[in-house]
């Protein structure tokens, strides 16, 4: 009777310290993904959040490495958005992978957080939109050239080859394509511009800074 | 030219081509936005592509009248009415097919066949605008000439 006593303690003691390791497991994953929830959008998987990081609103693009419509928006609209909303402390900035346009944009993406293990995931992100090509896959973002951008911003070279040629962050590009898809997000660059009390607009395309304006003043 | 746009149709048709593949093609290629109001914006590097577009639009609305009253008026063959429509679909798709919607869903579609064709649809945009637009030129060329013949001896 006491040794069933015994055993019966010890099943118990097992289920409830398994349970707890289980439960407070998975409380910390949770928290790390609410700590990157902005509202509907889940932008754990994507980029770090640049800006003030508890400005009102956050800006969050969608984008692809080889669309010439975000290489517009980035060299034409990007500058004064930022120099009026994220550089003022107004809103915040995140940039996810809707690697979509041909074989090298996951690679590029899966290359951009290659270069964040090393501190560098922005210095890369203007890289790449600074040497995009006008041609899909013509070999402006292939390995070759994804390792001598990294090179260029003086990245251990050892640690990037290996992250990108094992493809470390496949998933991760996966998971922020198929959040884009969740989202409805259907071509690139979307933006979702999310406000402090839960209002959200989504803006399609390469759009001018006056409907960045426009929306973001309406929700300051 | 004025024989075709004498006739109130042939005017009403070639508006309708005009607008449609005008601001369809604004659309797709993102200089007009609809939401979230409507709007027009040219980005800096984009102005050619635009251009290539209203040329298109407008040789497009010549030409496939001019064709379409060959055929009915006229009763000649449909070659040239197939070589307009054709020019101006493929200078259509050469832009409308990049990150945007349509882009997205050739890609998920048609998988790595899509991608490859969206690809070269993009990288190729304004070649194949260029080219598109000389074969139209050509086409409105031809066209009126069969014209005066063809209505001289009518």
């Amino acid at each position: 009777m006491n040794k069933k006593g015994i055993l019966i303690g010890i099943i118990t003691s097992i289920v409830i310290i398994s349970v707890i390791v289980v439960y407070s497991s998975s409380s910390v994953e949770t928290e790390n993904l609410d700590a990157r929830t902005h509202e509907m959008i889940s932008t754990t998987m994507g980029s770090s959040i640049l800006g003030n990081p508890s400005a009102q609103i956050t800006i969050v693009e969608f984008g692809d490495y080889q669309c010439h419509q975000c290489y517009n928006w980035f060299h034409n609209t990007k500058t004064t958005v930022f120099q009026n909303y994220v550089d003022t402390g107004k809103a915040n900035f995140v940039f996810m992978d809707l690697a979509f346009l041909g074989r090298d944009s996951p690679k590029a993406a899966q290359a951009s957080y290659c270069a964040e293990d090393q501190g560098k995931y922005w210095e890369y992100h203007n890289q790449l939109y600074n040497a995009q090509e006008s041609q899909i896959d013509n070999g402006w973002a292939n390995s070759e050239r994804l390792k001598a951008f990294a090179f260029s911003l003086n990245l251990d070279m050892n640690l990037f080859d290996s992250c990108l040629d094992s493809e470390k962050y496949a998933k991760r590009v996966q998971y922020n394509i198929d959040e884009a898809k969740k989202l409805g997000a259907t071509g690139t660059p979307t933006f979702f511009i999310i406000g402090s009390d839960g209002q959200q607009q989504k803006l399609v395309g390469a759009q001018s800074y006056s409907v960045f304006k426009q929306v973001i003043d309406s929700m300051i | 030219m004025k024989l075709v746009f004498s006739n109130i149709f042939y005017v009403a048709l070639s508006i309708t081509i005009f607008s449609f593949l005008l601001f369809g093609l604004f659309i797709l290629s993102e200089y007009l936005f609809l939401e979230p109001y409507i709007v027009g914006h040219i980005q800096q590097g984009t102005e050619f592509g635009f251009v290539l577009i209203v040329i298109l639009s407008a040789l497009s609305a010549l030409v496939i009248p001019m064709n379409i009253y060959r055929i009915n008026i006229l009763k000649k063959s449909k070659g040239k009415m197939g070589g307009s429509v054709f020019s101006s679909f493929i200078g259509s798709v050469a832009g409308a097919c990049s990150c945007g919607p349509i882009g997205f869903a050739v890609v998920s579609t048609f998988g790595s066949v899509g991608a490859t064709t969206l690809a070269f649809l993009t990288s190729f945009e304004l070649p194949i605008r260029i080219g598109a637009i000389t074969l139209l030129a050509f086409t409105y060329y031809t066209t009126v000439k069969s014209l005066k013949i063809e209505c001289k001896v009518r």
